[in-house]
């Protein structure tokens, strides 16, 4: 998460401090001076060598093996057995699976749109305000983001309680007219929020966009304040609307910035799991299951099958990597064109 | 060293040829055999895994025969109790990361999944010989595969309906003879007691099956039958589909409610306890649970039993439940795990088990002594008539994991599908998955 700071800002920094570097002497070390970036890379090259492209390939092996507790066991463990394409035609075939595809596909889209939409106009709203009042804001609505993703899932799962929910109870105060207009009935005590798939995603939804527009709206101010104030004063001159200015001014500029957030939001909401093994207690619901969670229930679950496991997380990654390839290509061509 | 080492060889040797000789020449080779081995397990120590909540009643049974085996041989045991929920996702990690327990307890349905693992070792010499020689063979169904057995039932359990008797007598509800009579009581408890009562509790979690079970049973339905090397489901036949209504109707008539679907007899349990609930299927290990949990409100003659009613009057099939203790696959210490068993599953502390425990001992004789016993007479007449689910290691899945037949209940419910169609999907899915290889 932090990531992103460094990596919009950090753009220029390499080529200024390189262009420094070739007139000096070699180091007292005795090596050559092109081998010091390479060596100073080493270090993180080993760590994520080991603690993510190792497993990443492991995954890859296992999803056409098949893997169960015979073959992970410490003790007298056997080998395990190549079974080709079995896994993936497995999931294919069975219904759980393109069920879990089209929730994960639905929800991204919903939350990674709803992220940015309310992370973009907050991140406007707070360049507006006064420094305090900003502040203020900041500060409330990074509470929400430094939740832990089990603490969201908790506390929305208390707010939805069929019976003791806030919820509920706050519908049922609506006077009945309204309600009935509004939503077509006027009883709301024991609306069970939390067991059709489609309402457990609306749960879902609301709590992924709770935790996550705040960052979106800090990076996004971030931004804005980075945009001389003299285009905005140019604009105001040629009594431009504020959402031309909006249209025109900021979001061409923040492109970049928006580019980042988009495939970042689009990465985390693809893979949300804790937040929704939360609100549905367990893998319980399978027409509410998404990838990760059916991934979950296939390996770990008993008896584990750890082979249909890592083939669909080899598939969630296919589909992430196609769908920010894409994207991110997008992007390059509108910059290429501008 | 090198003396050491001999006089410790001479040593064994001889008490090894001592218990033979005992073996040999005394009748009652358990007293003995067990003196043997006294000295030989000092310094050592078991872990022993117990399913469920430490109870008093059940925390006291497993002092004293922890108690007693440290006595008889002198290594330790360390017990540790598994909430019944979380049994398989722990025996997966123990499997796994091979730091499994010594001795544990596991459910009697849970057996073939774990052998077909390989995470319990084969313990035929225990039932073949001593006290356990005496447990009925149609008892070791399960935990008979290929001519070995890998655990020996410790108690059995049949499920009755628990029912708040308080509440029956204060609204002059008599005890259902039928399941109408039934559906009436649990109706007029949601009248009086609040709409968010459930008269008759709804299971659709991880042990659905027990209910859903017996209810199919009744109904003359099978889950799916063994057809030479096949299973054949039978999920369509009109005997399953009319427990199956049944089990549907739970929630669709009311009796239990919508936002509930996923709940488990642990939950349902809970909200017994918090006077949420008018009736449900259970058996008595439930109740040390509901004490606590009440705060000690819902003991003694506020509850009872009484055995599920069929359709048309008389008991309804009951699920052959039991739980049985075995020796874990990768046991560090097998010959003490091996003993340990063998006490725990003998005569005096296996009915003690069971007795204690609320369940129904796996003695013949033990069990005919209880059937005298008004509060347990429900249960031992239950038992003598109960079945199980399809023993193939593949059952577990069907059963928990994917949740074919609660899955196919909320497609009902929900009205997604009529019951013909969830139950034709259904009987596809549980083929496929009792058929895998």
């Amino acid at each position: 998460m932090t990531d992103t700071s460094t990596l919009t800002r950090g753009g220029g920094n390499p080529s200024p401090s390189g262009r420094r570097r070739p007139g000096r002497p070699a180091k007292a070390s005795g090596l050559p001076v092109w081998s010091i970036p390479y060596l100073l890379l080493v270090p993180g090259l080993l760590v994520i060598g080991a603690l993510l492209l190792y497993p990443m390939v492991q995954v890859a092996i296992i999803a056409f093996q098949k893997v169960g507790l015979p073959q992970i066991r410490p003790v007298n463990t056997k080998p395990a057995e190549w079974v080709g394409v079995e896994n993936f035609t497995q999931i294919f075939g069975n219904e759980i699976f393109w069920n879990a595809l089209r929730n994960t596909v639905v929800f991204a889209v919903l939350a990674v749109s709803l992220t940015l939409v309310v992370g973009t106009a907050v991140g406007v709203l707070l360049n507006k305000l006064g420094k305090k009042m900003s502040t203020l804001v900041i500060v409330g609505i990074m509470f929400a983001w430094a939740v832990p993703p089990v603490a969201q899932g908790i506390i929305w799962k208390w707010l939805f309680d069929a019976e003791a929910g806030i919820i509920n109870w706050a519908l049922n105060l609506l006077p009945d007219w309204l309600s009935t207009l509004v939503f077509g009935r006027a009883d709301w005590t024991g609306e069970p929020w939390l067991n059709d798939a489609w309402s457990i995603y609306m749960v879902l939804i609301i709590t992924v966009v709770w935790a996550s527009f705040p960052f979106i709206a800090v990076s996004v101010l971030a931004g804005l304040k980075g945009i001389p104030a003299e285009l905005y004063e140019a604009a105001r001159v040629d009594g431009a609307s504020a959402w031309l200015t909006f249209r025109k001014i900021t979001f061409p500029l923040l492109r970049p910035v928006f580019a980042v957030l988009t495939v970042l939001s689009i990465i985390w909401d693809f893979k949300v799991f804790s937040q929704l093994y939360v609100l549905m207690g367990g893998p319980s619901n399978r027409e509410a299951y998404n990838l990760s969670m059916y991934s979950y229930a296939e390996a770990f679950r008993s008896p584990p099958k750890m082979g249909s496991g890592a083939a669909i997380a080899l598939v969630l990654t296919v589909i992430l990597l196609v769908v920010t390839a894409v994207y991110v290509r997008q992007l390059v061509k509108q910059e290429d064109m501008s | 060293m090198r003396i050491a080492k001999i006089t410790a060889t001479t040593v064994t040797t001889a008490a090894l040829a001592l218990g033979l000789a005992a073996c040999g020449g005394a009748e009652a080779p358990a007293e003995p055999s067990a003196a043997a081995s006294g000295p030989k397990y000092s310094g050592k120590e078991l872990t022993f895994w117990r399913l469920g909540d430490s109870n008093p009643a059940a925390q006291k049974y497993t002092d004293e025969l922890v108690a007693a085996f440290e006595q008889q041989t002198g290594a330790k045991v360390k017990v540790e109790w598994i909430p019944w929920p979380q049994v398989n996702d722990k025996f997966t990690a123990a499997a796994a990361g091979g730091t499994g327990p010594d001795v544990t307890e596991i459910g009697n349905d849970q057996v073939p999944l774990w052998q077909s693992q390989e995470a319990l070792a084969p313990i035929t010499d225990i039932v073949a010989a001593g006290d356990q020689a005496e447990i009925p063979k149609n008892l070791l169904g399960l935990e008979t595969i290929d001519g070995e057995t890998y655990a020996v039932p410790w108690g059995g359990g049949s499920r009755a309906v628990l029912y708040r008797a308080d509440w029956f007598k204060d609204l002059k509800i008599e005890i259902p003879k039928t399941w109408d009579e039934l559906v009436a009581a649990a109706k007029k408890i949601q009248e009086k007691k609040g709409k968010d009562v459930d008269g008759f509790a709804f299971n659709g979690g991880s042990d659905a099956n027990h209910l859903l079970g017996s209810l199919a049973w009744t109904g003359g339905g099978e889950y799916a039958v063994k057809e030479g090397d096949k299973w054949v489901g039978k999920l369509t036949d009109p005997g399953f589909k009319t427990g199956f209504e049944q089990y549907t109707a739970l929630v669709t008539d009311g009796l239990s409610s919508k936002s509930r679907l996923s709940q488990n007899t642990t939950e349902i349990r809970t909200r017994f306890a918090n006077n949420k609930v008018g009736m449900y299927l259970t058996a008595s290990w439930d109740l040390p649970g509901i004490d606590e949990d009440s705060k000690g409100k819902l003991k003694g003659d506020k509850l009872a039993f009484f055995p599920l009613p069929a359709k048309d009057g008389g008991e309804a099939q009951s699920f052959l439940g039991g739980n049985d203790i075995a020796v874990w696959g990768t046991a560090k210490e097998m010959d003490a795990a091996k003993d340990f068993v063998k006490l725990a599953s003998g005569k005096e502390w296996g009915v003690k088990y069971a007795t204690d425990g609320g369940l129904l001992p796996v003695y013949p004789e033990a069990l005919a002594k209880l059937s005298e016993d008004p509060a347990q007479a429900p249960f031992a007449a239950a038992f003598a008539k109960a079945k199980a689910f399809p023993a193939d290691p593949n059952w577990t899945e069907a059963n928990e994991t994917k949740a074919v037949l609660q899955n196919a209940a909320r497609q009902v419910i929900e009205g997604k599908a009529t019951v013909d169609e969830a139950l034709g999907k259904a009987n596809t899915e549980l083929e496929n998955i009792l058929n895998q290889s």
